[in-house]
């Protein structure tokens, strides 16, 4: 079951992941990481926040974060009111905003998540709450992060993306 | 009908029925892998639901509108009604929708809040598009809640939020909805082992609604029965 339509073997496909690595796992393999920096529970910043290293986040932020090549972790304690870009984001808190992850994005259990979700692969959770959208086409994921020219292919207005007849599933 | 919103206590707890979802399973093995879809889910998301739709080029909105949809309920005024319907379903891309995920959803509103959710997906949802529902239908109780609906991998549909309280179910008859959602045709009807009548509605091509007199209206043409 499921099977049909299945593009990749598990593990390889893009997509949802059963499981999210830890937070502070090297977004670079299997080497140790390097602590990330922390932004405390009592700290708020109200504006653009960018960096060049891990970071994890337990107070309040809002305006938007760029940690283009590194991974943002919102604790338990964060709360986020921004747009977020970072290669690998883990949430555990409070989310408001849109998720661009350039690998990987994973909403844990405690996460409170209203926004938008853009990242080649993404894993959720249950017990999450989550309100908004998951792009998992790849072309559409490609574009939006600049990976690709190839803008998504918008579904056709006359032709429905559902087949006509279960005769005619497609199969991989 | 006993008021929507009287629950009362139910004597015993019941295992969640599981029950095998043909026309869920039949609208999954459906989807044209090689296209992009757009899908809608009312419910709450979950793992396995993503995991689901991950196989597809897909998009998929997740409303979780289980704590919010009663709160359409009641409304005497159509434009306050559709103000709501909008803010509970906010549009994110301009994509049409393919797909809408209704669970057991549509049981807790009354007739006018069916219709203008309804009227709101269909003018969302591409010509073809199809929508999932399960309606009680044998049964003149239900949970006082909605449920919380995973697809397993043999198509069965868990209840993880099972209510042991339970209310008045409104019954809605095929020829009910057909009323509540001009926009739609029932395609498909199938009675569930526990019950629920499980329906795939397949949004109609224009022409096919403008020969509907019933969609010549935005007002739904229904009365409330709550009302």
């Amino acid at each position: 079951m499921f099977e049909r339509g299945k593009k990749d073997e598990p593990g390889q496909r893009q997509g949802v992941e059963p499981e999210a690595a830890p937070w502070n796992e090297s977004a670079r393999g299997n080497a140790p990481a390097r602590e990330a920096a922390v932004i405390g529970r009592s700290i708020q910043i109200d504006g653009n926040l960018r960096g060049e290293e891990d970071l994890r986040i337990e107070g309040d932020v809002s305006g938007t974060i760029q940690l283009n090549n590194h991974s943002l972790t919102i604790g338990k304690d964060g709360k986020i009111k921004a747009d977020v870009h970072a290669k690998v984001i883990t949430v555990d808190g409070n989310m408001d905003g849109d998720l661009y992850g350039s690998e990987r994005v994973s909403i844990r259990k405690t996460a409170r998540v209203i926004g938008n979700i853009v990242a080649p692969r993404v894993s959720l959770e249950d017990g999450a709450r989550f309100k908004g959208s998951i792009e998992m086409d790849p072309e559409a994921v490609d574009a939006v992060l600049g990976k690709s020219q190839s803008a998504p292919k918008p579904a056709s207005a006359v032709t429905p993306t559902i087949v006509a007849k279960p005769a005619a599933v497609a199969k991989v | 009908m006993e008021p929507l919103g009287a629950a009362t206590a139910r004597a015993e707890f019941e295992v969640p029925p599981t029950p095998h979802a043909p026309l869920f399973r039949t609208l999954i093995e459906r989807i044209d892998a090689t296209r992009r879809i757009v899908v809608l889910d009312l419910g709450a998301a979950h793992a396995k639901t993503l995991e689901l739709f991950s196989r597809f080029r897909c998009r998929i909105e997740i409303v979780d509108a289980r704590n919010e949809i009663e709160s359409l309920n009641g409304s005497a005024d159509s434009r306050d009604l559709e103000a709501a319907v909008t803010a509970l379903l906010p549009r994110v891309g301009p994509d049409p929708l393919d797909i809408a995920l209704c669970w057991d959803l549509l049981n807790y509103l009354d007739r006018r809040a069916l219709a203008a959710l309804m009227a709101a997906l269909a003018g969302r949802t591409a010509p073809g598009g199809l929508a999932h529902a399960l309606i009680v239908y044998r049964e003149s109780r239900m949970p006082a809640r909605p449920g919380d609906y995973v697809p397993l991998q043999d198509f069965r549909l868990l209840n993880l939020g099972q209510s042991l309280a339970e209310r008045a179910a409104p019954r809605y008859s095929p020829e009910d909805l057909k009323l509540c959602m001009p926009g739609f045709a029932i395609e498909r009807g199938r009675l569930l082992g526990n019950g629920m009548q499980e329906f795939l509605f397949r949004r109609k091509a224009p022409l096919e609604e403008n020969n509907d007199p019933r969609a010549r209206t935005n007002a739904p043409r229904v009365k409330s029965k709550a009302s």
